[in-house]
């Protein structure tokens, strides 16, 4: 355990933080054991008050619950929308990296269509359309972030199709299925691995945009709300919007951490600052 | 030569030029000995040529990189002395070596394309050589040195970049790069093991020549026991980073006293010399016109031109050529790895290029192929016992049955059965190689197409994987069609040898009728370059020398 924090610090450092996060989104419930939009004291009172550990908003609404609460929000909608997305990439990627040729073509041309477009604004808009929602919001942040996946498994496969180990499981007349998934897909993961731990961090952050700019689910609090919500009273109580977004920025710098470490990890002649 | 030197040509042919005192090179700890190189001592004389030998990890390129002060900082010098004209190389500062560097010892590398800056014109590249020790370095100069390592047109040359050459052509100009300031030391890591033998055997005239001329000590670095007969006045053949034996090259050739230099001596492939066997009368591979051609930008190359080859049951017939030959396209046209122009490959009658993806599969079981590289081959996510098995799988197996079949191919290639749960890193080169020939036989296949299967191991283990492979052909009646670059391994175990180049067969027959009297004169040039191999008839010289 030693020699592992010694060997890859950030990965340890990282890895630390989200186990924090996650902590605090499971027992939100015990030591919060009521709605965070409850109004439970008197509005603006500062962090250290009696009876809110880090201060109320302007509805006197508990900032710690708030936050405690937010970080399942932003974690639940980080991870199923990255998965969701991942799936989207991988099949697309696997699709033209493996067929090649016109599947290829038209497979590239439609992420570069999703490209060409702002992925923030694409995102907004959609959940515009869609009506804001938990469903919606993770459905736009999966829909406008598939596209770097797909390039990356399709270059992964494009690679490793040259590779002798793959030409010999084609000799050994092995199906195209089983090709792709025991030979090709196990190889082509780890880059996709670490760009998914780097995509939650980018999902945390577009869903924060989101309900910073009001276009949040109304029945989740989250720490994007938060950060709006206390915009327009700055300047009579920081902490309403300086809290969260600390908690954004902790969760975000330690899923870029933990996503270093994996790639170092994973393929240690990338970056050799971690290894002994 | 430099200045001092020349005063001392009188009596240069013994005096000692570089002098190397129980030299140790220490290794990271994760590593699987202690040490790169122990207590190694020996000298060279000028005028000398000393090979140091050994087989990949006995720390000989080690050796080369601290003279020349090139070591990287996880491997430290831990004692000894380098000496070099007298001067203690050891001790000198980073400003020191540099300047020491080209003007007394200058260095080839194995690979030309690596060592040379794809960016640079030729004439420029060597110029910096002169630039750097503050010479100014004429065109003349340039020229004369092109000249001087046999390149020609040396005047048009200069504008030419290193992407526009041969591979050949390349480590000329490394020489060239090398010799620029006459150092009375050169260094040559390998200097050939990257080009064709033809292009072999003219570097290696090249730097025996300058040496001569220039009367310099050459410490030249190889795995290839042709090429120090070849090249060597005397040899020290390193072993896990020690030096096991010292000698004149004929002591050391003819009388070798340590057992690992028996044993590499007995390595190095010798022809057949048994009674040939006796040819089958059923064709089970028959090409015929087969036609391939790549496009390399807007030239159109013809990799197959026309081969024609029958491969009768029970046969194993070697395709030797140089890269570029078309020998591995031609392999891979017949397991459909490659689609040919045109042409027919018939197995037992059945024309393969005319079938479905589906007609192959019952092909797949009796066709199989042996690939070059044992670490690219297998692999590396998957289980050994499921590697074995993926074949048998593939073809209807349950998986109990395919561990089954995988364990006892695994017993065929002598491994232990417990390989079955570890993975390919764990393995060395020669038993991957192993792991990959029970792959291929684990359906049983009656065609083995072995593309290189030896080139990339050291010469004891390819020795062992020619014996595997000679044995199992036997056991099992296995045809195999042997592709290789060396015609030394071809003269081993094939029965007959077909010679390509550029895409054609120039010549093919009886593995013996070849190496005897060749016909055509690029088969004669091929036999000529073999290393090891000098004066005499070829007869004589294939037996007497390989």
């Amino acid at each position: 355990m030693k020699s592992f924090v010694r060997r890859f610090p950030r990965m340890a450092i990282g890895s630390a933080i989200i186990l924090a996060v996650i902590a605090m989104a499971a027992t939100a419930p015990i030591f919060f054991p009521f709605s965070p939009w409850d109004m439970r004291g008197s509005p603006f009172e500062p962090p250290g008050s009696p009876d809110f550990l880090l201060g109320s908003d302007a509805l006197g609404r508990d900032i710690a619950a708030g936050i405690a609460h937010g970080a399942w929000v932003s974690l639940m909608i980080g991870g199923i929308s990255t998965m969701a997305s991942l799936g989207i990439g991988v099949s697309l990627g696997a699709l033209a990296g493996y067929v090649g040729g016109r599947v290829d073509d038209a497979v590239m041309r439609f992420a570069e269509f999703f490209q060409t477009i702002p992925s923030f604004l694409l995102a907004i808009l959609l959940v515009a359309i869609f009506r804001p929602s938990i469903f919606s919001i993770i459905a736009a942040i999966a829909l406008v972030s598939w596209p770097p996946v797909a390039r990356v498994v399709r270059a992964e496969f494009l690679s490793l199709r040259k590779r002798e180990f793959v030409q010999a499981a084609e000799v050994l007349g092995v199906s195209h299925m089983r090709v792709v998934w025991q030979t090709l897909l196990p190889n082509a993961l780890p880059p996709v691995i670490v760009l998914g731990s780097l995509m939650v961090a980018n999902a945390v952050l577009t869903e924060s945009a989101l309900s910073f700019l009001g276009l949040g689910d109304a029945n989740w609090m989250s720490w994007g709300f938060l950060v709006g919500s206390g915009r327009s009273v700055i300047r009579i109580g920081w902490w309403i919007s300086v809290l969260p977004g600390v908690a954004i920025f902790i969760t975000v710098l330690g899923l870029n951490l933990l996503g270093e470490g994996l790639q170092t990890w994973l393929n240690p002649r990338l970056s050799k600052r971690d290894m002994p | 030569m430099a200045q001092s030197a020349s005063v001392e040509a009188g009596y240069a042919m013994t005096k000692k030029l570089l002098g190397i005192d129980d030299l140790s090179i220490g290794l990271p700890v994760y590593a699987d000995r202690p040490r790169a190189v122990s207590k190694v001592s020996f000298s060279l004389n000028e005028g000398e040529i000393l090979c140091v030998v050994g087989e990949s990890g006995s720390g000989k390129s080690m050796i080369a990189n601290a003279i020349m002060g090139l070591l990287p900082r996880e491997l430290p010098v831990l004692g000894g002395k380098i000496d070099l004209q007298g001067i203690d190389l050891l001790t000198q500062t980073p400003a020191q070596l540099r300047s020491l560097r080209g003007s007394r010892m200058g260095m080839v590398f194995q690979e030309p394309m690596a060592a040379l800056n794809p960016l640079m014109r030729i004439g420029d590249q060597i110029a910096e050589v002169f630039y750097v020790h503050g010479l100014p370095g004429k065109p003349q100069q340039i020229i004369d040195l092109l000249r001087a390592v046999n390149l020609p047109d040396p005047e048009a040359l200069i504008h030419v970049y290193p992407h526009m050459l041969s591979g050949g052509q390349r480590q000329r100009v490394v020489i060239a790069m090398a010799i620029a300031l006459e150092p009375a030391l050169l260094i040559a890591d390998e200097p050939t093991t990257a080009l064709d033998v033809t292009t072999q055997a003219q570097i290696l005239n090249l730097i025996r020549e300058i040496q001569r001329r220039r009367n310099s000590g050459v410490l030249f670095i190889t795995h290839d026991f042709g090429v120090v007969r070849e090249i060597a006045d005397r040899v020290i053949v390193m072993k896990d980073g020690e030096l096991v034996e010292h000698g004149t090259v004929s002591d050391v050739l003819k009388r070798p006293s340590h057992d690992y230099t028996k044993k590499l001596l007995a390595a190095v492939p010798k022809p057949n010399t048994g009674a040939p066997r006796p040819r089958s009368e059923r064709t089970i591979l028959k090409a015929s016109h087969l036609r391939k051609t790549f496009w390399r930008g807007n030239k159109e190359v013809a990799a197959l031109n026309d081969i024609n080859l029958d491969l009768r049951k029970g046969e194993t017939i070697g395709l030797v050529g140089e890269s570029g030959s078309g020998k591995s396209t031609f392999a891979r046209t017949i397991v459909n790895l490659i689609a040919p122009d045109s042409g027919e490959i018939r197995f037992e009658g059945t024309d393969l290029h005319s079938l479905s993806r589906k007609q192959w599969k019952p092909f797949r079981k009796r066709i199989q192929f042996l690939f070059q590289d044992p670490f690219e081959s297998l692999d590396p996510r998957r289980s050994v016992g499921d590697i074995i098995a993926a074949g048998p799988m593939a073809h209807g197996a349950s998986a109990a049955e395919a561990r089954a079949v995988a364990k006892e191919k695994l017993r065929l290639v002598s491994l232990d059965p417990s390989a079955l749960d570890r993975w390919p890193h764990e393995f060395s080169g020669g038993q991957r190689q192993r792991i990959g020939i029970a792959r291929a036989l684990a359906m049983n296949a009656e065609l083995l197409i072995a593309d290189e299967p030896v080139s990339a191991l050291d010469v004891s283990v390819q020795a062992q994987i020619l014996d595997l492979l000679e044995g199992l052909r036997d056991k099992l009646g296995l045809s195999m069609l042997f592709i290789t670059h060396d015609m030394r391994v071809a003269a081993q175990i094939c029965d007959r040898i077909a010679v390509m180049k550029l895409g054609q067969i120039v010549e093919e027959a009886p593995a013996r009728e070849i190496l005897s009297n060749p016909q055509h004169p690029y088969t004669k040039t091929l036999i000529a370059s073999v290393p090891g191999l000098s004066g005499e008839s070829a007869n004589h010289r294939t037996v007497e020398a390989l």
